[in-house]
C-alpha cells in the first residue's frame, strides 16, 4: 500500500537568519576569504590538453538541465561549477571523463546545500547511465581530496542578500530583481570567463544587470545607472570599472544566450514542454532588451 | 521506494537531460585514472604531513609526531587495547555499535595508533602565522589548511584492501 503525505514534496528551509544578513562583519569576512575558492589558473592553457573551453560550456549546460530538472536550491549549480573548474586548474582531465566530474560536483554540491541531495543513481542515469553509481562514489573520493575537502566555497549567491538590503529599491521589486539576479549568476557559471572573477563581482553586477535590465519596463530604481554602480561598487569594494566592464559582459551573455534559444525556438526541434521546464530561459524571455 | 522524498523529482521519462556527452566512457581507463589519483593524494598529503598515511609511520619532516593516549576520547573512536579502555569510558550513546566494531576489525585490518603532532619551528619561512588572518600575500593563502600548531589525536583504520 502506497501512503502519501501531503507535505512530501515540500522542502524545508531555515528562514532567512536576520543577525547573519544585516550584520556587515559577514560580508566583510566574504570579501576576504572568497578568493581562497577562484580557480588557480586560467586551466585551458596551463593544465588540460584534452578539454576545449565548448566542452566546459557543453558540460556546464548539461549540469545547468539537470539542476532545474531536478529543481535544485539556486547556488548547487555555481558550487558544482566552482569545484570542477578547481579540480580542472590541478589535475589534466580526459574529455571522457568530463561528464563524470560533472556528476561528481553535482552530488558534492547538492549533499553540501540541499534538504534532500540528489542521489548517485539519479545522477547516473543522467548521464545515460555512461557511468556507474560505484565509479560516481569513487571519483568523489578523488574530486574531494583534490580540492582538500574545502566545499564550502564562497559563490555569488552569498551576496546577493547582502548588496539587496542596501539598495534603495522598493520592497516589492526585489524578489523580481533577485530572480533575475540569480538567473544572470547561472548564467555566468555556464561561461568560462567569468571563472576567475571573485563571486562578489558576479553577484554584483548581476544585481546591477537585473535593475538595468528591468528598468527599461517598469521603475525599479529612483538611481541613475550611473549612480547604481557607484553605490553597488561601494557595498563589495569592486572597482566601478571592472563592475561595469563585468555588467557588460554578463548582459552579452544574455544576449548570446537569448539568440540561442530563439534558434533553438526556431528550429522546431524542441517542444514547448521543454523549453517550459527550464526555468532560465523561461526568465531570460521576460527580459525586454 | 527507498526514497520517497526526493521521488518527488523522478528522472522524466525521456528527459533531454539524460544523455551522454563525450561518448563512450572506459571503466578500465576511469579505475586506473581513479587510482593513480588516490595515490597522489595520498603522496600530497604524506609529503604535507611528513606522515605516511598508509602504514601510519611518521617520516621525517617540520612535525614531529608522538604518540599519545587518554583523550577521552568516545569509545568508538577508540581501539580495544591496552590504551583502549572500552569499559571505564561511559556515554554509551551506541552501545552496540563499537564492541562490533572493534571486534569485526582483525589485527591485520588496521593499526593502533594515536598520535599527536608538532610543528617543529625552522628558521625564516617556517614560522607558523595564526590562521584565520586576512590571507593577503601568496605566503598567507598557503597557510590556511594548515593545522594549528597542535594535532590532537590521529587515529585511522586500515582496512585491508580489498579489489573488486
Amino acid at each position: 500500500m502506497e501512503l502519501l503525505c501531503c507535505e512530501m514534496d515540500r522542502v524545508r528551509r531555515a528562514v532567512p537568519d536576520a543577525n547573519l544578513l544585516y550584520d556587515d562583519r559577514i560580508l566583510q569576512n566574504l570579501l576576504t576569504i572568497e578568493e581562497r575558492y577562484l580557480p588557480q589558473c586560467s586551466y585551458f592553457k596551463c593544465v588540460q590538453k584534452d578539454i576545449q573551453p565548448y566542452m566546459r560550456r557543453m558540460v556546464a549546460t548539461w549540469m545547468l538541465e539537470v539542476c532545474e530538472e531536478q529543481k535544485c536550491e539556486e547556488e548547487v549549480f555555481p558550487l558544482a561549477m566552482n569545484y570542477l573548474d578547481r579540480f580542472l586548474a590541478g589535475v589534466p582531465t580526459p574529455k571522457t571523463h568530463l561528464q563524470l566530474l560533472g556528476a561528481v560536483c553535482m552530488f558534492l554540491a547538492s549533499k553540501l546545500k540541499e534538504t534532500i541531495p540528489l542521489t548517485a543513481e539519479k545522477l547516473c542515469i543522467y548521464t545515460d547511465n555512461s557511468i556507474k553509481p560505484q565509479e560516481l562514489l569513487e571519483w568523489e573520493l578523488v574530486v574531494l581530496g583534490k580540492l582538500k575537502w574545502n566545499l564550502a566555497a564562497v559563490t555569488p549567491h552569498d551576496f546577493i542578500e547582502h548588496i539587496l538590503r542596501k539598495l534603495p529599491q522598493p520592497n516589492e521589486k526585489l524578489p523580481l530583481i533577485r530572480k533575475h539576479a540569480q538567473t544572470f549568476i547561472a548564467l555566468c557559471a555556464t561561461d568560462f570567463k567569468f571563472a576567475m572573477y571573485p563571486p562578489s563581482m558576479i553577484a554584483t553586477g548581476s544585481v546591477g544587470a537585473a535593475i538595468c535590465g528591468l528598468q527599461q519596463d517598469e521603475d525599479v530604481s529612483s538611481l541613475t545607472s550611473d549612480a547604481l554602480v557607484e553605490l553597488l561598487a561601494k557595498i563589495t569594494n569592486t572597482d566601478v570599472d571592472c563592475l561595469k566592464a563585468c555588467q557588460e559582459q554578463i548582459e552579452v551573455v544574455l544576449l548570446n544566450s537569448l539568440q540561442q534559444f530563439r534558434q533553438d525556438q526556431g528550429d522546431g526541434s524542441k517542444s514547448e514542454d521543454e523549453l517550459d521546464q527550464a526555468s532560465t530561459p523561461t526568465d531570460v524571455r521576460d527580459i525586454d532588451l | 521506494m527507498s526514497e520517497p522524498s526526493r521521488d518527488a523529482h523522478p528522472v522524466p521519462q525521456g528527459s533531454k537531460a539524460c544523455r551522454r556527452l563525450f561518448g563512450p566512457v572506459d571503466s578500465e581507463q576511469l579505475r586506473r585514472d581513479c587510482d593513480a589519483l588516490m595515490a597522489s593524494c595520498v603522496q600530497e598529503a604524506c609529503e604535507r604531513w611528513n606522515f605516511d598515511f598508509v602504514t601510519e609511520t611518521p617520516l621525517e619532516g617540520n612535525f614531529a609526531w608522538e604518540p599519545v593516549w587518554g583523550l577521552g576520547l568516545p569509545k568508538v573512536y577508540l581501539p580495544s587495547g591496552p590504551w583502549g579502555t572500552r569499559d571505564n569510558l561511559g556515554g554509551g550513546k551506541r552501545p552496540s555499535s563499537s564492541p562490533v566494531l572493534l571486534q569485526g576489525i582483525t589485527q591485520e585490518d588496521h593499526v593502533d595508533l594515536s598520535l599527536s603532532c608538532t610543528l617543529v619551528p625552522r628558521s625564516s619561512e617556517q614560522a607558523e602565522g595564526s590562521p584565520g588572518g586576512p590571507g593577503t600575500s601568496q605566503g598567507r593563502k598557503r597557510r590556511q589548511t594548515n593545522m594549528t600548531d597542535f594535532y590532537h589525536s590521529k587515529r585511522r583504520l586500515i582496512f585491508s584492501k580489498k579489489k573488486p
